[in-house]
């Protein structure tokens, strides 16, 4: 048993189910992510309105002209969640890549070098999946303000852990690999055998971490949002929340059409990216292909 | 076996240095001023002098190197601070705060472990079936859903629109029961925000335990029993389960650790007054002290959870014992 | 399978029996509250409101403002000024008597004002640093002498300072020590029975009240740091009153609610649009005087709170309020701005949409707004939105409240200078009803003008605001306060965008005498208990 390490919701594991191939969940990972990412580069051709602009009444119940109604200051809300998908998909991919170049760094370099520098780099790791995980960030959060880039710094400096340990276990059965062994042999330098045989293996490796990692991205910022240490003026899908609950959406008959979508849209997204995530860590994962 | 715990005594230390420094530097490099919670809203209408009597008198003018040696000295003999704005010792604050959260984390756990493992096992019993395709699917949607979400929808669900359980708290307030009466009136405030936090917490242990019962199901010895002809029962719960139980049990000790943080969400969204809670609201009203003093508490969980695991596990696990 | 049906059915049966145990009811009106407020004593509450209002239960200053914001005597039977308003003898009423049962006497009143003097209060130590001297000649006389005449005496002293038992606090000599102080024995018509730190408080009606009964037996104040959470519990009636003014959008909703009473009236809390006065451009009137004009006031009353808030007047001050200057009147027109800029020769010169200076400075500013104010928020983005119209480039940039205060109000202390372009911002009530408001807002001495966080400089205002602080008469005041309106109408410090209306419902079954004060809300003193007779 590994250590067990802390997504931002409080179910600390997840575990892949037994798959070979991509299987029916990759195939329906893919679809959702297909479907989501499509309405981000579509938006302005999907949407009805322009998200900022005030269309309507403030408060519209759903009609004809706005399928979903308004938001408090008028703006179309189908409108605001289509093109949330841009900023909610944009600050889980990109505080991944933060994430996972932290996380691919380290674990490739513990991994290889072993030795003291492992050990210092495995007790950093350590430290920060022991950390209570939100209520750190909550502080980081409050204390760096909120702004879109900051989010992403933030998730990203905090979620690299995990595929650091992932990524060095995976070093260092490369490691034992014959023809590696051999190039340090024949005394390649590091830096070339790194290059040439180690991150080829761990980067398909790292892609399966990538997606899970933006899959913690997109709820962390929908939590942080929803706690008001988001960027209130980012249209993400944590923030219509935010706003929804602030002009009490839950007291009047609005929660139907202003909270109910947006969650579900998270769930969908989260979803889609931890299904791709998982199926593909099982193709690529030899040791966890090895296990079934 | 000493060697290994030396070693994870040294890590965990460094945990704590590593929580404890940074617990002191972020809230002093925070932006803004400690001044308006320490005085009011009128303090602008204090003379320069007069502020720096304030701070002096509450630590805050000295460099920060003997702050922080001063924060070393009070942690190490226990003493947690004292909260300017709440006019407070924070232990105290702690103290009513803890009680709340260990009672909805506890059984959050409490019902999420053992919904968890008897789903699990029964799944993997009947692997690939509709049952079990039809659980991977409501696990991984609440794996997926955000916890303050789902807490928002009962609310506005179950509290405001039919009424059946409480806005918020977790009494009554203002209202003196004792016995029964206590019981009842703290369960019924108790129960959307332990929902919430069972929900959210199953599909985690029940896919470890139907990942773990599947491996186990797989191994000889249970084909063996199967071939003896013993009772489904039998083979599931004397054979199996008991020993796919074993990771559960390195889960469930893990997730204590999280007794105090996990369900900061869930309690300001039930505004539930744990800790949570209290953590959050420190923040916002940049409550220096008890910032400082809530993150360490959590931490100290974390850790004594994790200590308690790595004591524990080769106990419960014999391969564990001999292999080191 | 079957395990799982039995636990789920003992669930059921289990949270079945519960909910009739939470409907436990006392006859207490329950009144949400946004935060702790320490003990409720004078040095551990901790808001201006709804924390000095709740404070003022349990303990009385020797005036209190009434329903117009007037001050009226409390604890004094009899007031006698002095003609150069330099003394003022007060006669207290006689049979006040503290929570404990000793009489309330000219002894503790002395011994109050000289202790906010010595141990710092933000509050009052600042105000009662007029006073010259305090005597008790006899238990029931106390002889105020002040420095100078004072215009905000009689409301921002004697009205605001809750008088303490001497008895109980002359043993508490530091500021440390009396905001760990957790006595609570006042001489208000409600006596602190419990507190429960982050959930409630719980107080009683105090029956040997000096002037007359207590109309409540019992209040209850959970702590409900929501402000949505707070409204839905009035709607399903687990508290019979949010101390918070109610959204705009639940208005409709509550008035058709029976059993729930909505009461509405002007609100003095202010919602502007501050400028940086030292800003290179924005020094510039013109521009200023652009930006206001294509702000559409009227728009965003209607779009942000539902039009229930009155359009800023430019001189500041609320309608409603009696030092308001009639006749000032902005009307915004887009048009006009444009008109303005193209005067001035601020002109698009590179077509990339946005205006620059004649040297070439593009018109681009950040416009601050609070996280925790999500209508400012909303504000912010709809000026961004109305200056992009005209060629003005706005970068809303949100921070928590104390991120915006360390870079518009450093340290709460304006002699230390600002970092902004714009801000959205915004002052309580108290700043609207006292009479040397404007002289705080605007006057160019930070040590006068404490408030003047846009750094604005005008010799007229400076001399007409040194005359308003020590000028007693009300309708010199008013003559004063006039003119000074004028002159801020036409300088634009600020643009003053709305204030928005103070709704609030409450459930009128458990208490339906409330007082409604002008621009602040029902929480007052007034709603529990008539004032005393003379």
């Amino acid at each position: 048993m590994s250590t067990v390490t802390a997504t931002a919701e409080s179910a600390p594991v997840r575990v892949r189910p037994r798959r070979r191939r991509l299987g029916v969940v990759g195939v329906v990972g893919l679809a959702l992510l297909i479907l989501l990412v499509g309405s981000a580069i579509f938006a302005p051709w999907i949407a009805p309105y322009n998200p900022e602009e005030s269309s309507g009444n403030p408060f519209a119940a759903p009609s004809r002209l706005h399928p979903l109604g308004t938001n408090d200051i008028g703006q179309d809300i189908l409108s605001e969640l289509i093109y949330g998908t841009r900023i909610s998909l944009a600050i889980g991919f990109l505080a991944a890549i933060v994430a996972i170049s932290i996380g691919t760094l380290i674990g490739t370099v513990a991994g290889y070098f072993g030795g003291w520098v492992d050990a210092v780099l495995m007790r950093a790791v350590d430290v920060v999946l022991v950390i209570p995980f939100l209520p750190l960030m909550i502080l980081i959060a409050a204390y760096v303000g909120p702004s879109f880039w900051n989010i992403i710094l933030v998730i990203g400096l905090l979620v690299w852990a995990r595929p650091a340990r992932v990524l060095r276990s995976q070093v260092l059965s490369l490691k034992s690999l014959d023809y590696i062994d051999a190039a340090r042999a024949l005394g390649a330098p590091a830096s070339r055998i790194l290059r040439l045989h180690v991150l080829p293996g761990v980067l398909s490796l790292s892609l399966a971490q990538f997606i899970l990692a933006a899959s913690n991205a997109i709820l962390i910022e929908a939590s942080l949002s929803f706690l008001g240490l988001g960027d209130p003026t980012a249209k993400s899908w944590g923030s219509i929340l935010y706003y929804a609950q602030v002009r009490s959406a839950f007291l009047t008959g609005a929660w139907l059409w202003w909270v109910l979508p947006p969650g579900l849209l998270i769930t969908l997204a989260v979803l889609g990216f931890a299904f791709t995530g998982f199926a593909l860590e099982e193709v690529l994962n030899p040791r966890l292909r090895g296990m079934s | 076996m000493v060697r290994f715990l030396a070693g994870k005594g040294v890590q965990y230390a460094l945990v704590l240095l590593f929580a404890v420094t940074l617990n002191f530097m972020l809230p002093r490099m925070m932006p803004g001023s400690p001044l308006v919670f320490l005085a009011g809203e009128d303090v602008g209408f204090l003379s320069e002098a007069q502020r720096t009597e304030l701070l002096r008198s509450l630590g805050l003018d000295q460099p920060l190197w003997r702050q922080y040696v001063q924060y070393l000295g009070n942690l190490a003999t226990g003493n947690l601070g004292y909260s300017f704005q709440k006019g407070r010792p924070i232990s105290e604050i702690i103290v009513e705060r803890l009680p709340w959260t260990l009672l909805l984390v506890g059984l959050a756990l409490l019902a999420a472990t053992l919904i968890g493992v008897v789903w699990g096992t029964l799944v993997a019993w009947r692997r690939g079936s509709a049952f079990d395709l039809g659980s991977l699917g409501i696990s991984m949607f609440f794996e997926s859903t955000p916890s303050f979400w789902l807490g928002m929808i009962f609310i506005a669900v179950f509290a405001a629109r039919l009424r059946w359980f409480p806005i918020f708290g977790a009494q009554t307030p203002g209202v003196s029961l004792a016995g029964w009466a206590m019981v009842a009136n703290t369960a019924w405030h108790l129960a959307l925000p332990l929902a919430t936090l069972t929900l959210i917490t199953i599909p985690g242990n029940f896919l470890i335990m139907r990942y773990s019962m599947l491996t186990v199901l797989g191994e000889q010895y249970i084909a063996t029993a199967k071939a003896k002809g013993l009772a489904e029962r039998t083979v599931i719960y004397r054979h199996a389960m008991r020993n796919a139980l074993l990771p559960m049990a390195t889960v469930v000790m893990l997730n204590l650790g999280f007794i105090a943080s996990g369900a900061t969400v869930i309690e300001t969204v039930f505004s539930y007054p744990g800790v949570g809670r209290l953590l959050y609201e420190a923040v916002l009203n940049r409550d220096y002290p008890v910032i400082q003093a809530t993150f360490f508490i959590l931490t100290v969980s974390v850790i004594a959870a994790n200590v308690l695991a790595d004591l524990l596990y080769p106990l419960i696990d014999p391969r564990v014992r001999h292999a080191r | 399978m079957r395990t799982v049906a039995i636990l789920a059915m003992i669930l059921i049966a289990v949270l079945a029996t519960i909910p009739a145990a939470g409907l436990a009811q006392t006859g207490a009106v329950r009144i949400a509250i946004r935060r702790d407020e320490g003990s409720l004593n004078p040095y551990t509450y901790q808001s201006g409101y709804p924390g000095w209002n709740i404070m003022t239960l349990v303990y009385d200053p020797l005036f209190y403002p009434d329903a117009n914001n007037e001050p009226i005597p409390w604890l004094v039977r009899d007031v006698k000024v002095s003609t150069d308003g330099r003394t003022w003898t007060l006669t207290l009423h006689p049979n006040v008597r503290w929570h404990d049962g000793r009489p309330l006497t000219s002894e503790d009143v002395k011994f109050t004002f000289e202790y906010v003097q010595k141990v710092t209060h933000s509050r009052w130590t600042p105000t009662t640093r007029n006073l010259d001297g305090i005597e008790a000649p006899n238990p029931q006389t106390v002889v105020f002498r002040l420095k100078a005449p004072d215009a905000g005496f009689r409301l921002r002293t004697l009205a605001d300072v809750p008088i303490l038992p001497k008895h109980i606090w002359e043993s508490v000599t530091t500021v440390a020590a009396a905001r760990a102080f957790n006595n609570t024995v006042g001489s208000g018509p409600f006596r602190v029975e419990e507190v429960r730190a982050g959930q409630f408080y719980r107080l009683s009606a105090y029956p040997q009240y000096f002037a007359g009964p207590v109309k409540v037996r019992e209040l209850v104040l959970p702590i409900v740091r929501d402000a949505t959470v707070s409204f839905t519990a009035v709607q399903a009636g687990e508290v019979d009153l949010s101390e918070r003014p109610l959204n705009p959008e639940l208005v409709a909703q509550f008035e058709r609610q029976p059993g729930i009473k909505v009461v509405r009236g002007p609100g003095f809390a202010s919602t502007l649009l501050q400028f940086n006065l030292e800003h290179p451009l924005l020094r510039d009137l013109r521009l200023r005087r652009a930006i206001a004009n294509a702000v559409n006031t009227n728009l965003m009353v209607k779009l942000l709170t539902l039009g229930y808030a009155v359009v800023g007047s430019p001189g500041y001050i609320h309608p409603a309020s009696p030092f308001y200057a009639s006749g000032l009147k902005f009307e915004a027109s887009k048009a006009k701005a444009v008109a303005i800029l193209n005067e001035a020769g601020y002109r698009d010169r590179n077509n990339d949409g946005v205006r620059e200076t004649p040297e070439g400075t593009p018109l681009r500013f950040t416009l601050l707004a609070q996280a925790e104010n999500p209508l400012r928020i909303r504000g912010a983005e709809l000026v961004r939105t109305w200056l992009k119209d005209i060629g003005i480039a706005i970068d809303v940039r949100v921070a928590d409240d104390a991120s915006v205060i360390d870079l518009v109000w450093p340290d709460f202390d304006v002699c230390k200078g600002r970092r902004f372009d714009l801000s959205m911002f915004g002052w309580s009530a108290p700043v609207m009803t006292r009479p040397t408001a404007l002289v705080d807002l605007f006057h160019s001495s930070c040590q006068i003008g404490t408030i003047n966080i846009g750094g604005y400089k005008n010799a007229q205002i400076d001399r007409l605001g040194e005359q308003l602080v020590v000028t007693v008469d009300s309708n010199r005041q008013k003559q004063i306060a006039a003119q000074m309106q004028k002159i801020v109408a036409e300088d634009l410090p600020v643009h003053v965008l709305y204030y928005q209306d103070v709704i609030m419902a409450y459930r009128a079954a458990a208490h339906d005498k409330w007082v409604f004060q002008k621009g602040q809300g029902v929480l007052t003193k007034l709603s529990f208990v008539d004032p005393p007779k003379r």
